[in-house]
């Protein structure tokens, strides 16, 4: 399958300051997005992660490397033509109203009348904004606002969305509307390219993840890779058991008046702590093995670097 | 086509600019006022009309060509709107020429509901309608143009404040033109006059869109100078924005 | 392919560069064409909206000097310019402004005085510039004097000129030679009896022997010219009554038409010609 975004070597400084000093932001970055994943992209804060999305989009101009986008070169508008982007913080003409800012961007596509007026229908159904449409822009709350960015993302149904922080400050029903969303993109064969800070939801819904730190990308790669099976160790729940009889082949982490949490390292020392449960009739309430999240992997890399 | 749609905002956001109707009142006064004061003139009367008119409309034009088109590119930046503007299949030229576009539309209603004014006030004076009048309106509306494409220029790399005086210079250099005619004449020949007199060549000379003198005076204007001023105009303008895209093309935003 | 990218952008950075180019060589050619075409002037249009001085020196904030400097810089410019045909029609509001603006700025008015003379031939102009000087600086003499000047050699107007030499003298520090000038102008006036006093009041008050020597000329001449026009009033009469000139200026006496023989200051007699009846003096006032 074709690429969907793909970028070789993007470097990019900043002159700051009066007396210009060069501070370089991006030191050769170097990875791809296939067609139809969903690509998490992060980074603690000052990696790059926003210099990387501008360079994409064209709003800064790289000091070397390529990007392509669907084969296309980035530098040309064409390139655009298919993509969708919603910016961290929504800021939008707060004079015009919701419908007349989606006509707005309709008439930036190019899209005929027709097409125009059904599409934006569809859109303001699917945010959820169909009762806010006629109001100005201004008079949207944050989170009306996200929805108003997602939509005029969507204006020209494209075949690669990029996201900035689309999860950031909303509540958790309003992150699952979005997460809920994404996971329709890929439903229905969208590349989705994203950054965010909250690694639960890119478990959740990410196929691939690249982790930028220090403007390197060091960690690239399914998320079933980076995030190994492997059982860090294994919470067991019993009761009817004294705590004493576990030394040495568990932690016992709390103990509620019968019950004892116990964490476990190692396969066999499980197996030995349920027998054990059996012989001395008590009762096994949970076992739940914890594996590596991605969380883990992320305080790892970026410590390590 | 995007230029339009870009115009179309671009218009929407200026109508709402209260500095807009506040100018325009002040023109409005003025024209008025010039009623007024024709009252206490001996002689002539109507020529302290068309004087005060066709002055309030090209002073108050250019403020707002000025106070407006300084922040129509700046505002973008500012506020972060470019962002997804810029996300979308659009070269950056159809960014700024929209830009532009919206601003004269926004000041061709200004200038036209103006000139209503002040053919109103100089018919009832006169009770005759004079097509002069609207020559002279038109090129200074020509004039209108041509500063807000300096605006908008300026607008693309310069905070609101140094825009406004940048475009004020270029006022007033434009109008002073016949100044550097004079040092030239008195100079001696040599590399400081070339040098000189290439200055004079490309500085705006904005005296070439004032036909108030002849309108008012009721000279006669030599026709070819019609043409070549407004093929003056229409090449210094396409020259500025020109300049306009091609640095608005390098910015990055950060 | 990339490279094709990179080679497009380039080359719409040049497009632009060349239209660019384009336009300004354009704009070059059109601001000729347009300066050819000569445009309808009226006379001091260039000028037309210089408001009053008054105006202009609260428009300038307190810079009013820096502002006079300013236009009397743009003034000597202008008024040497002599392509510009109508330049001299505002020539008194512009100096009018200058001096508004700072009217203890001194060259202005002379050299304003002088534009009006010399180049636009307005001496009126002269004068409303120089009283306006006089007016604004009473300690400086030099501007009844330049006024008395310009009355005294271009007008030939004579009381006016005794009037703006008075002037002059009542300021302290004039120099010496106003009060001979304006003697000179009292005689030439015709008064003479005047004249002849205040030559007198010279002769006596003269610090040194050069002032005394020429204060005497004076009297010399002006005694003459009284003698003179008194011996041929005579003369004249003297034929009306006996039909011919006089002999000689004796016979005037002895006939009555004269009490006595005037001598000149000198004690020398007057030249009387009985062809003529024309009386001249023995030498000239001036060579004694």
């Amino acid at each position: 399958m074709a690429d969907a975004i793909r970028i070789e070597n993007l470097q990019k400084s900043f002159r700051i300051g009066f007396i210009p000093k060069t501070r370089e932001i991006l030191k050769g970055i170097t990875f791809s997005v296939r067609e139809g994943e969903t690509f998490g992209y992060l980074g603690p804060n000052g990696a790059g992660k926003t210099t990387t999305i501008k360079s994409l989009l064209g709003l800064i101009h790289p000091d070397a490397g390529t990007i392509t986008i669907f084969g296309r070169p980035h530098s040309s508008p064409r390139s655009r033509e298919a993509l969708g982007f919603l910016p961290e913080n929504p800021y939008f003409y707060d004079y015009l109203t919701g419908r007349e800012f989606l006509a707005f961007t309709a008439d930036l596509f190019g899209l005929c009348r027709e097409e125009k007026a059904e599409r934006i229908a569809r859109l303001l159904k699917l945010v959820g904004l169909e009762r806010a449409a006629d109001l100005p822009l201004r008079k949207y709350s944050r989170g009306m606002l996200q929805r108003a960015g997602l939509a005029q993302a969507l204006v020209n149904d494209p075949k690669l969305v990029v996201l900035d922080e689309p999860l950031g400050g909303m509540d958790p029903i309003g992150r699952k509307e979005i997460r809920d969303i994404i996971v329709r993109f890929k439903d229905e064969g969208k590349t989705v390219f994203f950054t965010s800070h909250i690694l639960q939801d890119i478990e959740m819904i990410c196929d691939r993840v690249a982790i930028i730190v220090g403007g390197r990308i060091v960690k690239e790669g399914g998320l079933r890779d980076l995030v190994s099976e492997k059982v860090l160790f294994t919470e067991v729940t019993v009761s009817g058991v004294p705590p004493l009889a576990f030394a040495g082949l568990g932690e016992s982490i709390s103990a509620q008046g019968d019950r004892v949490l116990l964490r476990v390292y190692g396969e066999a020392r499980v197996d030995e702590v349920v027998r054990l449960v059996h012989d001395s009739r008590g009762r096994l309430i949970a076992l739940s093995p914890r594996t590596e999240t991605l969380e883990d992997i992320f305080v790892d890399t970026v410590t390590r670097t | 086509m995007k230029i339009r749609a870009i115009a179309g905002i671009t218009f929407k956001e200026a109508k709402r600019d209260r500095i807009l109707y506040l100018l325009f009142f002040f023109a409005a006064v003025g024209i008025v006022a010039s009623r007024v004061l024709a009252i206490l003139t001996v002689g002539d009367r109507i020529k302290i009309i068309k004087d005060v008119g066709l002055a309030s409309i090209s002073l108050f034009g250019v403020l707002m060509a000025i106070l407006i088109g300084t922040g129509l590119v700046y505002k973008e930046i500012d506020k972060k709107t470019i962002y997804t503007l810029l996300a979308k299949p659009l070269y950056r030229a159809e960014f700024i020429l929209g830009k532009f576009l919206g601003l004269v539309v926004t000041l061709f209603v200004m200038t036209a509901a103006m000139t209503l004014i002040f053919l109103a006030i100089a018919y009832a004076h006169t009770l005759k309608f004079e097509g002069r009048l609207l020559v002279a309106v038109a090129y200074i509306f020509l004039e209108l143009v041509l500063i807000t494409a300096v605006a908008i220029l300026f607008s693309s790399f310069s905070t609101p404040i140094l825009s406004s005086l940048f475009a004020l210079a270029f006022y007033l250099i434009g109008h002073l033109s016949w100044g550097l005619e004079l040092i030239i004449k008195k100079m001696q020949p040599g590399a400081g006059k070339v040098l000189v007199r290439g200055l004079y060549m490309i500085l705006p000379d904005l005296e070439n869109f004032n036909f108030k003198t002849e309108v008012v005076h009721g000279l006669t204007i030599p026709p070819g100078i019609y043409l070549s001023s407004f093929l003056y105009g229409v090449c210094y303008t396409a020259f500025i924005l020109g300049l306009a895209v091609l640095i608005f093309r390098r910015r990055d935003f950060i | 392919m990339l490279k094709g990218a990179a080679a497009k952008k380039g080359s719409a950075t040049v497009l632009l560069v060349l239209f660019l180019l384009a336009t300004a060589s354009a704009i070059v050619v059109l601001k000729a064409a347009t300066d050819r075409v000569v445009r309808k002037k009226l006379p001091g249009s260039s000028i037309i909206y210089i408001p009053s001085g008054k105006f202009l020196k609260y428009a300038t904030f307190g810079y009013g000097t820096l502002a006079a400097d300013v236009v009397y810089l743009w003034a000597i410019q202008y008024y040497s310019t002599p392509t510009i045909d109508d330049r001299f029609d505002h020539l008194d509001h512009v100096f009018a402004i200058i001096n508004e603006l700072d009217p203890r700025y001194q060259d202005p008015y002379e050299v304003g005085a002088m534009i009006a003379v010399q180049e636009a031939r307005d001496t009126r102009a002269a004068f409303t510039i120089l009283d306006r000087g006089a007016a604004n600086n009473p300690d400086q003499w030099v501007y009844p004097f330049d006024a008395g000047h310009i009355a005294l050699m271009n007008l030939k107007d004579f009381p006016l000129a005794e009037k703006y030499f008075a002037q002059c003298l009542k300021i302290p520090g004039a120099p010496a030679f106003v009060e001979r000038l304006r003697a000179n102008a009292i005689f030439k006036k015709g008064d003479l009896k005047t004249s002849w006093e205040t030559w007198l009041d010279i002769y006596k008050r003269a610090p040194d022997e050069r002032t005394k020597k020429i204060a005497s000329n004076h009297l010399y001449n002006v005694k003459a010219t009284i003698d003179q026009t008194a011996l041929e009033d005579a003369a004249a009469k003297y034929r009306e009554r006996f039909g011919r000139l006089p002999a000689d200026i004796r016979t005037l006496v002895r006939t009555g038409l004269l009490k006595e023989v005037p001598k000149d200051l000198d004690g020398n007699d007057y030249v009387y010609d009985p062809a003529t009846g024309k009386v001249t003096t023995v030498i000239s006032p001036w060579r004694r």
